[in-house]
């Protein structure tokens, strides 16, 4: 491989907290992540995910091993450097959408826009823009109260997608949703990875999800138990 | 494209924090209440402290003279000694000085045509030179003063002093007294009010020797040094202070409103206003803040750097700020046009308003500060939770 991994994981470990209340989160996880895949994470509750999530996303300084974005170390990175890779690099999907209640949905989009530098007018095209890819073109005008859940995380997705960031997390996008929406939802992180060869990382419960994944992560206790490539079934 | 959005001016920050306040309607409603509440308080009270002062120096600052000899020891115009009338010969023979004029201020007593008694201040003005005022006379005319008995007073003090019309006669220090013009705005800090009239008159209303006034009020040379000529009186009188007519404006509004409390009490009101603005506007945004916590871990979240969130918060106080200030100041403008016709005027220059406007920016960006404290505590992690 001639470019550098999305992500990569060196011996990372988190351990919150001291002394005898200390938890280790995650131990010992090496991986990488490459463009355009869609990495599913599994694993019990509190097995790491939304650690290891956080840590690939820079929200999460690890207190073990090494994180490399886009080849860059991420090593002694001051909570705003590491603000400034989240909004260059990475976009997050969250369970519970995250939106600004107070904001319209392509105003939703057009703050993540904002803090990326673009001018008024072109926040505005490139939320419409965004969200009439996402099909939510006729809801742009919409307060999130007045959407439907798995219309939320669309935009929430649209959100995501501004500014074109070359990695995508995404923490149970489909767990407040019903299955067929979840899917919808997912399926859409899938054509973006395909299409724009970004790389999507998903925690999920959801076993429906699995089939639109090309490789599934199985943490148990801090560890990566399992890592295997699967053969994406495009029929579905 | 379905639906384009309507354009609309406000983008990033400032949407966020127009949002933000105008979400919770009523809270919005206390904070502008809070900040009008508090500019209200500082205008009103700067602004009568300004008008005192102007009432307590205004014969000193429409005398039009350029220095004041004044009994040694004076601390302001309304209270002072006398003056022998062969200081204003000496004071012409110093170099630079171009005309000496005496005016007189002496307490006297004005009993009113149903008979009640008044204290007043008796001005005795030079008619020639008229230093010392009357000025913004309504009706009637300075010259009138020549005539043995004439007096001419304020507009706001014909009511106190029982005297309706032009032509009303009273007596002063049981001499009789007729109105002959009427003044308006001239007001006076010790509540005696002014009674202008020519020094002649003044002399022989009081009990001034002839010879005798209260102040010599220098005019200088074209060209001549203030400050050299004012050294040389102080050491050709001896006995004697002389004072810049600025200076002396300043000595005596220190000292009214100094001995009298009035300046501190008016500025301690002043800055109780600033603080009930501060804790106003901090507890209204911090509320806001607190509630949307979740937003700005979000925002913290996809990349946003502190100072978006913080600009976030100092927009809602400025906005807060805008329009508590104008509206506040509105109602101060409101008050200073109703105490126009009072005997206490709150007056508002333009200075003051810039002030007012600096004292609305501090105690918003005060407001500002405790919020701005609690988000860089914000952990963006708490959005997985
Ligand atoms: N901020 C924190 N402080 C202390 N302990 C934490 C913190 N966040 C997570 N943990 C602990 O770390 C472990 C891993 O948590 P994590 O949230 O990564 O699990 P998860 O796999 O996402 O679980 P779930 O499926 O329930 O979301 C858990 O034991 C959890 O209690
Ligand atoms: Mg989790």
């Amino acid at each position: 491989m001639s470019a550098a991994p999305t992500v990569r994981l060196e011996g990372v470990g988190v351990t919150y907290g001291e002394g005898a209340a200390a938890l280790r989160a995650l131990a010992g996880v090496t991986l990488d992540i490459a463009a355009g895949e869609v990495t599913l994470l599994l694993g019990p509750s509190g097995s790491g995910k939304t650690t290891l999530l956080q840590v690939m996303g820079c929200l999460l300084r690890p207190t073990h091993g090494r994180v490399q974005l886009f080849g860059r170390a991420l090593d002694g990175a001051t909570p705003e450097a590491l603000a400034a890779l989240r909004l260059a690099h990475v976009g997050f999907v969250f369970q519970h959408y995250n939106l600004f209640p107070t904001l319209r949905a392509w105003e939703n989009v057009a703050i993540a826009l904002d803090l990326k530098g673009r001018t008024p007018p072109a926040q505005r095209e490139e939320a419409m823009a965004l969200l009439d890819r996402l099909g939510l073109g006729d809801r742009a005008t919409h307060f999130p109260s007045e959407l439907s859940g798995g219309q939320k995380q669309r935009v929430a997705i649209a959100r995501a997608l501004a500014g074109t960031p070359g990695l995508i997390l995404a923490d149970e996008p489909t767990a407040a949703l019903d299955s067929r929406t979840g899917q919808g939802v997912v399926a859409t992180l899938r054509e973006l990875a395909t299409r724009e060869g970004c790389a999507v990382v998903i925690v999920s419960h959801d076993p429906r999800v699995e089939p639109f994944a090309d490789r599934v992560l199985h943490l148990e206790d801090g560890r990566v138990l399992d890592d295997r490539r699967v053969r994406r079934d495009e029929a579905s | 494209m379905a639906g384009t959005p309507p354009r609309h001016p406000l983008h990033g920050t400032t949407l966020l924090a127009w949002r933000n306040l105008t979400h919770d309607r009523p809270r919005f409603v206390v904070t502008l209440i809070g900040v009008v509440f508090a500019v209200l308080l500082m205008g009103v009270e700067l602004g009568l402290l300004v008008g005192f002062a102007r009432t307590t120096s205004g014969i000193v600052d429409h005398s039009g003279a350029d220095l004041w000899i004044v009994p040694a020891g004076t601390t302001n115009v309304d209270i002072a000694g006398r003056l022998d009338e062969r200081r204003r010969f000496q004071a012409l023979a110093v170099p630079g000085v171009a005309a000496v004029d005496p005016l007189m201020m002496q307490f006297g007593f004005w009993k009113k045509p149903d008979g009640g008694n008044e204290s007043v201040a008796l001005v005795g003005v030079d008619i020639a030179s008229r230093r010392g005022g009357p000025w913004n006379l309504v009706e009637g005319r300075v010259e009138d003063l020549q005539q043995q008995d004439a007096v001419i007073i304020d507009r706001l003090y014909a009511a106190k002093l029982g005297v309706q019309r032009l032509g009303d006669t009273i007596e002063i220090n049981a001499k009789r007294a007729r109105v002959v013009g009427f003044t308006q705005g001239l007001r006076t800090f010790t509540q005696s009010p002014y009674v202008f009239m020519t020094h002649r008159n003044a002399l022989a209303y009081s009990n001034y020797r002839p010879d005798q006034t209260t102040y010599l009020l220098v005019t200088l040379a074209p060209g001549a040094d203030a400050e050299g000529v004012r050294r040389a009186i102080r050491e050709r009188l001896v006995t004697v202070d002389v004072w810049h007519t600025a200076a002396f404006a300043r000595q005596a509004q220190k000292y009214w409103l100094i001995t009298t409390g009035a300046g501190s009490a008016l500025l301690l009101s002043a800055l109780l206003g600033l603080v009930v603005g501060v804790v106003i506007v901090g507890q209204t945004l911090y509320a806001t803040t607190v509630d949307r916590l979740p937003e700005y871990a979000t925002l913290r979240a996809i990349g946003a750097p502190a100072g978006y969130l913080n600009r976030v918060i100092l927009k809602q106080a400025g906005i807060s700020a805008a329009l508590g200030f104008g509206v506040g100041t509105l109602a101060v403008y409101a008050v200073v046009a109703i105490t126009a016709f009072g005997n206490v005027a709150v007056i508002m220059p333009a200075w003051l308003v810039l002030v007012l406007a600096l004292l609305t920016v501090v105690m918003c960006a005060f407001g500002a500060l405790i919020s701005i404290r609690r988000l860089v505590r914000i952990d963006p992690t708490s959005v997985f939770a």
